[in-house]
């Protein structure tokens, strides 16, 4: 399948996000965390710089064209990018759905 | 004859290419100078090595100030990206703007031909482009380039940081100094540095270790035994309470295994450490990698470099600045493993370190590296380029 042409929904966003975290960090790691929308990839999540690029990879490996993450996230000042939540990436995706 | 001038922030990682460089170029018959904050380099600089201390008709406030600045980054306890700004609103730019009047009185003292400013001391190359001398930039950490490309916009709030310090003393352009377009140093090779378009003037001269012998005593008696051996250190950067945690994990991890484990530590951290392990406050870090089958550190740049340097494996378990980066690299090119320093449990370690241990990849692409360091030129390269330089500009500068 080269492009998704199918909405998600915003769980169904979510628990994508929540697998890529797993296959990022680790599943043991994941299984003692409580992730929500509110979790902030810095503080919650304690992913360093390369975690979350690698996280953006997989993104973008997975929508393709679909969505310029790389350059959402490249877009955000050293504020923004500490206070990242997974929330605000969601919300992202769902808007370049629509 | 020219005159060589380093000017260096308190950050030992940083100061410790500068001495090799020094010494080949003293070797040559140069005077070489090192503008710093801290006294104490006075006792590390190689023969002949002039000390050239900033210092101000002081108050006693000025004179804490200038204290403050020699310890600040092992003051608080940083993570992840939050440390980036750390390092630029609290350590970086006051200790440059405190340095500046120094470093540029100092230049019109010494007269250099050249001027060798790290990456990360502006004021440096502030100074020198302000005075007029010719600057050429040492970049000790290298993932600071490397983060134009990962992430743009922390590379552009850092530039921002920056610029906002030169206008401060009156230079007015919209981009960084920091890096001189003469010449800048990068201390690694185009192969352990990853793919970049970089401009012409960025020469990767490969790492440059300070060659001096180091007096440091080593117990080597109980170091020699058949078992394979291991050095854990994270560096000199986080004097804290990350250090009893970290090392608690490293004791659940290799305490009585089939390792020797030497660990650089205060040895008082714990009232009893395994009878496999060596506890030092400072081990003979380049006399001892010859002997060792893996390194587990944090990443920082010159441990990282001397390693490879010794083609071994390692793993790495970055903290904070500069070295998640540096660990990706280690991933990348597959001299070893990662870990998270915060997430990490003591099994992961015992895994990773058995893993790079008995998979022979690892080492082999350590090797790699080592080579493209040995063809990148090294110490006796940079030195050339700093004469070459030196002779280029003294022509320019000073008819």
């Amino acid at each position: 399948m080269d492009t998704i042409t199918t909405k998600l929904s915003s769980e169904e966003i979510f628990n994508l996000m929540k697998q890529f975290i797993t296959e990022v960090i680790g599943e043991e790691f994941v299984e003692e965390m409580d992730i929500t929308p509110e979790s902030s990839f810095t503080k919650d999540l304690e992913m360093d710089s390369i975690e979350i690029v690698s996280f953006s990879e997989k993104i973008k490996a997975h929508f393709g064209e679909q969505i310029d993450f790389t350059g959402w996230l490249s877009s955000m000042d050293l504020d923004q990018l500490i206070n990242l939540n997974l929330g605000m990436i969601i919300s992202y995706i769902e808007e370049c759905q629509s | 004859m020219a005159k060589f001038v380093f000017v260096v922030p308190p950050l030992t990682g940083h100061i410790n290419p500068t001495l090799s460089m020094g010494t080949a170029l003293l070797e040559r018959g140069h005077r070489v100078g090192w503008i710093t904050l801290d006294e104490s380099l006075g006792d590390k600089l190689p023969a002949g090595g002039e000390l050239l201390l900033i210092s101000y008709n002081q108050n006693d406030q000025q004179k804490k100030d200038s204290e403050k600045y020699l310890d600040i980054i092992t003051k608080k306890i940083v993570y992840g990206i939050d440390s980036i700004k750390f390092l630029y609103e609290e350590v970086l730019i006051p200790l440059n703007r405190h340095s500046y009047d120094g470093i540029a009185e100092l230049l019109d003292q010494f007269k250099p031909d050249l001027v060798i400013t790290d990456h990360q001391m502006f004021a440096g190359a502030i100074a020198a482009s302000n005075k007029n001398y010719p600057y050429v930039t040492s970049v000790t950490a290298p993932a600071a380039i490397k983060v134009m490309d990962e992430l743009p916009k922390v590379h552009e709030w850092e530039v921002n940081q920056i610029v906002a310090l030169q206008k401060e003393f009156g230079i007015n352009t919209t981009d960084s100094i920091a890096c001189s377009d003469l010449a800048t140093l990068v201390f690694t090779s185009r192969d352990f540095f990853g793919e970049m378009d970089l401009p012409e003037h960025f020469k990767f001269v490969g790492p440059v270790f300070n060659r001096r012998k180091t007096t440091i005593p080593f117990h080597w008696e109980a170091f020699h035994t058949s078992k394979p051996k291991i050095l854990v250190s994270i560096g000199t950067t986080f004097d804290h309470e990350h250090k009893k945690a970290f090392f608690a994990k490293v004791i659940e991890a290799f305490a009585n295994e089939d390792l020797h484990v030497v660990v650089v530590s205060d040895p008082a951290l714990f009232e009893e450490w395994p009878a496999n392990f060596t506890v030092q406050h400072q081990v003979p870090q380049l006399e001892l990698l010859p002997h060792l089958d893996a390194v587990v550190c944090h990443g920082g740049h010159n441990t990282v470099c001397e390693t490879l340097m010794n083609g071994l494996p390692m793993v790495v378990i970055p903290i904070a600045y500069d070295q998640s980066h540096v660990a990706g690299r280690v991933f990348r090119v597959g001299a070893g493993e990662r870990l998270n320093f915060n997430r990490f449990k003591a099994n992961h370690l015992k895994e990773a370190v058995n893993k790079v241990l008995q998979n022979e990849s690892y080492k082999i692409a350590a090797e790699q590296i080592k080579q493209s360091f040995i063809e990148a030129g090294g110490t006796e390269c940079a030195a050339d380029l700093l004469e070459a330089l030196s002779n280029k500009t003294s022509n320019v500068f000073i008819s």
